[in-house]
């Protein structure tokens, strides 16, 4: 009887998304499942937290996971957009896929915000990137965090380990060009699956080069093998990772080794330790509150925040979208385009954004602060 | 006969309105569908109809998107290769030739790998080409090329999901049809020969490892034809859609779909992407949350599947599509295909001196000689454990003695393959039946002439073999008629009783148009009639002249219709004479009859 | 590079070494006595090391529910069969084992504070529930299609595996799991430094494989296993039953496989996805061994787990380039020298 009730309401359900009156649709595409399925989840949790009326008019998400495959990713833009008619797609995680749905995008001529980190997905700005956005700070923006502290801390020689894949690479690629700069020598440049069973071949070349700090660019749990091999064969230099590592579980996972670890993260990570006078402590800390009432306390990463961003955006941008047209169709979705593009000063859980035609991120550095493990826990650094 | 060009007509008409009817996003998928169902395509060659595994398929993939895209979007290419990048018809070109070159360099090193070994190599480059595509910064790395332009034809630009679908399935439709005909051909045979039977198809002449390159470089340029479509409809490539995972999918599609069937390739690739899609809309609303469970539901459907339809979905379909396979038509005024001048009687065709074949200690031949003469049928006979197949194996050039020397038409055997010996006009059948069960009895018989024909891949594929086919079909229906195996013609091979399948075999060796025919146990399961029957066809070849060896252990049928024996035991001649004298000889009667097992 | 360098890459190389050993042993006994290639080996790795890590957190595990829907199933198919057959009490006997046990475990973990147990308690309970799957899992999809062609079978592994992996996301998440170390003592040689945990693997593998070994020499099931696996038909003429072979090597196997995830959570993190890899490698050992050889496909799998340790320390980008790449001369040359019949079915 049960299951039949579920499958009648599911039913329902299915038909009042088909029949609604104007609302506006916005379809989701992130990686539930597969290798980034860590960063996806948390994006995932947090969709359903984002709010269901703007400017007076319903919301509707569909959300479909592309199993961290770039195909997948564009087959899902190409059913949102031309099937499903959304007004805006939020998505992808990974740089790869949100790169590959720019085409979908500026074809169907419907305005996309990533959460994927790379700058590449919004710049240089050309004719189909003016239909996309992205809420996550851009590689090179967490690497000055990190090279300036290095910097200040006379860190002259530096190791780098970094997954590979996407996201390791975006990591090498600006924080190479930054480091070297700024006169800090990468001596050592390895690389190393999220899935591997062991690192110690990469440790003991990082270490070879007798580095002043070892950098670790990986995000969530698997970080924390690189860093515990270090320690289990003696090294005792500080050590960087990147704000991809900030969640619990990774706190969990690495334990005494992680002591003293250094890391940009994006105010979220902190809302509560930072000064009231913080230009972003009150959106941050709307968040991280709506999120862990939700998924459980501590529960929160910077992932979630760059889906919550992307609503942000919306909540913004969509008033003045919907002054001229209705959604659901062509003229509102390159209203809404405009209307991001012109939002200003808008404060989100992982900064403060301002865009402009040139700039669809809008991040400044208000958008990072650097920590440090203490006691097991987050703490900021002064 | 008219119904099966009404399923496809209609089916072509439907292809050709889908995007007037469908909506944009099935258009979308049925463009993916068309790329899957090609790389698919390739497995059903490669893997259902070869027998050879590959899970490393998607590098293929890779290698073609890659090729186009690396070309077409670069912009300090090198002045001698500037040309590639100014058409995507040109990178598609440059793709096809890199995939043959390294299709060709992996097959030489890979394909030697037998059994299992093949599908774990398959992984191995399959992995390792993935991680040189990530690792390579001229290749964008894992985070990939964008930019990738789209393809013009005719002034048109193929830049939306309707224009490019005409384009994909066009591709797909052409590659079946080259397929359909490839197996349908001299070629075809042999690459049909390659799953379970290898030794046969050698013993025929058969090249078979060229015929594994073959399959495999043609499964690996369709993969490459795929690559290229998918980067230019996506617009870009990155490394995840080329790894390990999706190579398995590929295999995944194929068996799905029914790995043996050219239509299987279509049915995999279709089922799979809808389903995956009618599971992601579905699911969520019937389970009240999105999650992993697509992928579990999806693991348990097709283990669902594959234990309801082993042979994939494909055969299930069939059945239900108004379409029955056409019969082979043999053309009576085909021109018949050349016949060697066979020797005259009397003169010396196979001789074997002194031959000894050890096996460690112990002695299987025991300087064994023996003649046979053109028009002249030898019997080697004895009792089991004698050493006769042993000595079978020597003088059919699978094994080579440890001293002595077997001689055909004057030629030592020693140092030839199975397929030069059979070139030179040795022609054979096995103890142990090695017949393709699922194929008719006429293809069955048609492999004997492969070496009187010599239309290769390229022709049949187009289609320009069909004079040939005619002429080589007749030879196998005429041999077939000859040995009384006319009512059976359409059948298939593997429905025959035994005996039946032994003197298919025999007509099979006949197609080759040998002088010499080797019959390993020929009566063995016959019914009397039939043996009469056999008997009969023998001396008649023997007064065209044919030389026959006879490994018998049928006595009657022996002494009745051979002109010498030849008696072995414990691996040494223990008698030679007419059948007469055989009989009577005290040492041939001590062995069949005295001896204590 | 210098010797303590070459002496510590050695030690990983090994430690890896050794557990892909275990899951080329399994590989190899899964293949020859049921043709199945058996890919999910790896998972059972990963809800080995998972399902202990729950354990630990005070959660009860997703994985036991898992056990209870296969019981139930195979109950529904043999159950019934029994009863249509007449036979009450072999149905009793079928729901007392494939229903009746997974309830009581479930119950008993329900009952128990889970994290406050002795870890070889602990051990044992992730045993309990992990192991009993393999034998639940032949029934279900394996023994429909025992006689279908090895492809067959392999894909329906694929399809496994995929599932599995769903499944494994769903109960412990995207996140890894490390467990503490069984003891916490360590070596000092030399340069090396050879953790209590690292010790246990290779102490428990060498007498792991020293038990199969006597399990096959001298005992009445291992015979069995080892006529199956030579001749099929031929076993089962001599009234060994197939199924039970199945049955039997799919609980050897997963009890390999959730054993070796124990061993090795403590040293790694364990992903709900980690599988495929670790089971990967201990494919190419099973396959250097031609599915047939257990010395050999031992000896494949210390290769590989040295040849990975070195690659990395040597180019780690083109790590697997390298040990994929490398492995096909080795093929190559197995597939020269070891003699096979080219006509297989």
């Amino acid at each position: 009887m049960k299951l039949r009730n579920t499958l009648l309401a599911a039913l329902g359900l299915a038909f009042a998304a088909t029949t609604a009156q104007a609302e506006i649709k916005v379809g989701v595409v992130l990686s539930a499942t597969g290798p980034a399925a860590s960063l996806g989840i948390p994006e995932k949790n947090t969709i359903s937290l984002l709010p269901t009326t703007i400017g007076g008019e319903k919301v509707s998400y569909i959300v479909l996971d592309d199993a961290s495959d770039t195909t997948t990713a564009v087959k899902n833009a190409r059913k949102l957009t031309v099937e499903d008619g959304v007004d805006v797609i939020i998505g992808s995680t990974t740089s790869p896929a949100s790169l590959a749905m720019v085409d979908v995008a500026a074809e169907t001529k419907t305005p996309m915000i990533s959460m994927a980190a790379s700058a590449r997905i919004v710049a240089p700005m050309d004719d189909k990137k003016r239909w996309v956005f992205k809420t996550p700070q851009n590689d090179q923006q967490m690497a000055s965090a990190i090279i300036g502290h290095m910097s200040a801390n006379n860190v002259k020689r530096v190791s780098f380990i970094g997954f590979a894949n996407a996201y390791g690479e975006g990591w090498y690629e600006q924080f190479k060009k930054l480091a070297e700069a700024k006169g800090i020598e990468v001596a050592a440049s390895e690389r190393f699956n999220p899935a591997d069973t062991s690192v110690t071949g990469q440790a003991l070349k990082l270490m070879s080069v007798k580095p002043d700090a070892v950098f670790i660019a990986g995000s969530g749990t698997p970080s924390a093998l690189p860093q515990k091999t270090l320690r289990e064969r003696g090294y005792k230099g500080p050590i960087y990772q990147t704000h991809g590592v900030a969640n619990n579980d990774f706190l969990r996972i690495c334990g005494k080794d992680c002591e003293g670890t250094l890391l940009p993260v994006g105010p979220v990570q902190m809302a509560r330790s930072l000064p009231d006078s913080h230009p972003v402590k009150a959106s941050a800390l709307a968040y991280v509150e709506k999120y862990e009432a939700a998924n459980g306390a501590g529960s929160v990463s910077s992932f979630g925040a760059y889906a919550w961003d992307a609503g942000v955006l919306l909540e913004a941008a969509v008033p003045s979208a919907l002054k001229t047209v209705k959604p659901g169709s062509a003229e509102f979705r390159a209203a809404l385009r405009d209307a991001l593009e012109g939002v200003k000063e808008v404060a989100g859980a992982t900064g403060i954004y301002s865009m402009s035609a040139e700039d669809h991120l809008g991040l400044d550095d208000r958008s990072r602060v650097m920590i440090e493990i203490r006691n097991g826990t987050w703490s900021l650094l002064k | 006969m008219r119904a099966d060009r009404l399923v496809l007509g209609a089916f072509l008409a439907l292809l050709l309105l889908v995007p007037a009817i469908l909506s944009p996003y099935y258009v979308t998928l049925l463009n993916y569908i068309g790329l899957y169902a090609m790389v698919a395509l390739g497995l059903v060659l490669l893997t259902g109809v070869g027998g050879l595994t590959s899970f490393g398929q998607a590098a293929f993939v890779g290698l073609g998107a890659y090729t186009t895209a690396a070309l077409t979007t670069a912009t300090d290419l090198p002045a001698w290769l500037a040309w590639a990048g100014t058409s995507p018809w040109l990178t598609l070109v440059v793709g096809l030739l890199l995939t043959a070159v390294v299709a060709v360099l992996i097959g030489s090193l890979t394909l030697k790998l037998s059994g299992h070994f093949l599908p774990l190599g398959t992984i191995a480059w399959g992995i390792s080409l993935y991680f040189l595509f990530g690792t390579m910064e001229s290749l964008g790395g894992h985070t990939g090329i964008s930019g990738i332009p789209a393809i013009g034809l005719l002034g048109w630009t193929l830049d939306e999901g309707g224009e490019i679908y005409y384009l994909i399935w066009a591709f797909l439709l052409v590659a079946m049809l080259t397929t359909h005909n490839l197996l349908d051909s001299r070629e075809g045979r042999a690459i049909r020969a390659l799953k379970g039977g290898r030794i046969m198809a050698e013993a025929m002449g058969v090249d078979t490892s060229r015929s594994r390159m073959v399959i495999f470089v043609i499964a690996a340029l369709l993969a490459c034809a795929s690559g290229w479509l998918y980067a230019h409809m996506q617009r870009f490539v990155n490394p995840t859609p080329f790894g390990v995972h999706i190579g398995i999918e590929y295999l995944f599609m194929a068996v799905v779909g029914g790995a043996g069937y050219v239509w299987g390739a279509i049915v995999g690739a279709g089922v799979i992407t809808v389903l995956k899609q009618w599971l992601q809309n579905w699911l969520p609303s019937l389970l009240g949350a999105t999650g992993s469970f697509e992928t579990i539901v999806f693991g348990l459907l097709m283990v669902l599947v594959l234990h309801r339809a082993r042979e994939g979905l494909w055969p299930i379909l069939k059945k239900l599509v108004p379409v029955r396979a056409v019969r082979k038509t043999i053309d009576a005024d085909a021109e018949p295909l050349p016949r060697r001048t066979l020797p005259k009687a009397g003169e010396l065709i196979l001789e074997a001196k002194d031959v000894t074949r050890r096996f460690g200690g112990l002695i299987a031949n025991n300087n064994m000689s023996l003649e046979v003469r053109a028009g002249e049928i030898l019997a080697l006979i004895g009792p089991n454990g004698a050493g006769k197949s042993t000595m079978f194996n020597q003088i059919s050039g699978v094994d080579t003695p440890t001293s002595g020397e077997v001689r055909f038409l004057g030629k030592p055997v020693a140092g030839h393959d199975s397929r030069e010996i059979a070139r030179m006009g040795m022609s054979r059948t096995f103890q142990h039946v090695r017949l393709l069960p699922t194929m008719s009895v006429l293809e069955n018989v048609a492999i004997g002439a492969h070496l009187r024909s010599d239309k290769g891949v390229l022709s049949s594929a187009w289609r320009l073999d069909r004079a040939e086919e005619a002429r080589i079909l007749k030879e196998a229906a005429r041999q077939i008629e000859r040995v009384g195996l006319a009512e059976h013609m359409y059948e298939e091979a593997g429905s025959l009783a035994l005996g039946q399948q032994r003197i298919l075999e025999i007509a099979r060796a006949l197609c080759a148009d040998p002088c010499l025919l080797l019959l390993d146990e020929p009566a063995a399961g016959l019914r009397l009639k039939e043996k009469e029957a056999l008997g009969e066809l023998l001396r008649k070849l023997r007064s065209e002249g044919m030389a026959t060896l006879i490994v018998e252990h049928d006595m009657d049928f022996v002494m009745s219709l051979v002109d010498r024996v030849v008696v072995m035991e414990f691996g040494q001649k223990i008698a030679e004479g007419l059948p007469d004298e055989i009989q009577q000889n005290p040492a041939v009667l001590e062995a069949y009859l005295g001896g204590v097992e | 590079m210098d010797m303590s360098i070459a002496l510590i890459l050695s030690q990983d190389g090994i430690t890896n070494g050794a557990i892909y050993a275990l899951l080329a042993l399994a590989l190899v006994l899964v293949f020859a006595v049921t043709r199945v290639i058996f890919i999910q080996q790896g998972e059972f790795v990963a809800y080995g090391a998972l399902t202990l890590a729950m354990m630990q957190s005070g959660v009860l595990p997703a994985t036991v529910w898992m056990l209870v829907v296969m019981g139930a199933l195979v109950t529904a198919l043999d159950g019934g069969l029994a009863l249509k057959a007449g036979q009450g009490r072999r149905a009793a006997g079928v729901a007392g084992w494939n229903l009746g046990y997974p309830l009581a475990l479930a119950a008993a973990l329900g009952g128990l504070a889970v994290d406050e147990l002795p870890l070889a308690v602990q051990v044992l309970l992730t045993l309990a529930i992990v192991v009993p799957m393999g034998p639940m899992m032949y029934r279900l999809m394996y023994q429909p299609i025992a006689s279908a062609p090895v492809l067959v079978l392999l894909i329906v592994s694929v399809a496994l595996h995929i599932a599995m992996v769903g499944l494994g996301l769903l109960f412990f998440g995207a996140e890894g799991q490390r467990t503490p170390a069984f003891s916490e003592f360590s070596l000092e040689l030399g340069p090396l430094m050879v953790s209590a945990q690292t010790l246990w693997v290779l102490v428990v593998s060498a007498l792991l494989i020293v038990g199969l070994y006597q399990f096959f020499g001298r005992t009445l099931y291992g015979k069995a296993l080892r006529a199956t696996a030579i001749n099929r038909v031929g076993a089962q003429l001599m009234g060994i039953s197939p199924t039970l072979a199945g049955k039997l090597t799919f609980f050897l196997a997963a009890f390999i496989g959730a054993l070796s995830g124990v061993l090795i959570a403590p040293i790694t993190t364990i992903y709900y996805d980690t599988g495929f890899l670790i089971g990967l490698k201990g494919f190419v050992a099973a396959i250097i061994g031609g599915l047939a050889s257990y010395p050999l496909a031992a000896v494949g799998a210390l290769a590989v787990g040295l040849l990975e340790a070195f690659a990395s320390f040597w180019a780690s980008a083109y790590k697997e380039v390298i040990v994929f790449t490398l492995i096909i001369p080795v093929l190559l040359w197995r597939s020269l020298t070891s003699h096979h019949v080219e006509e297989e079915e």
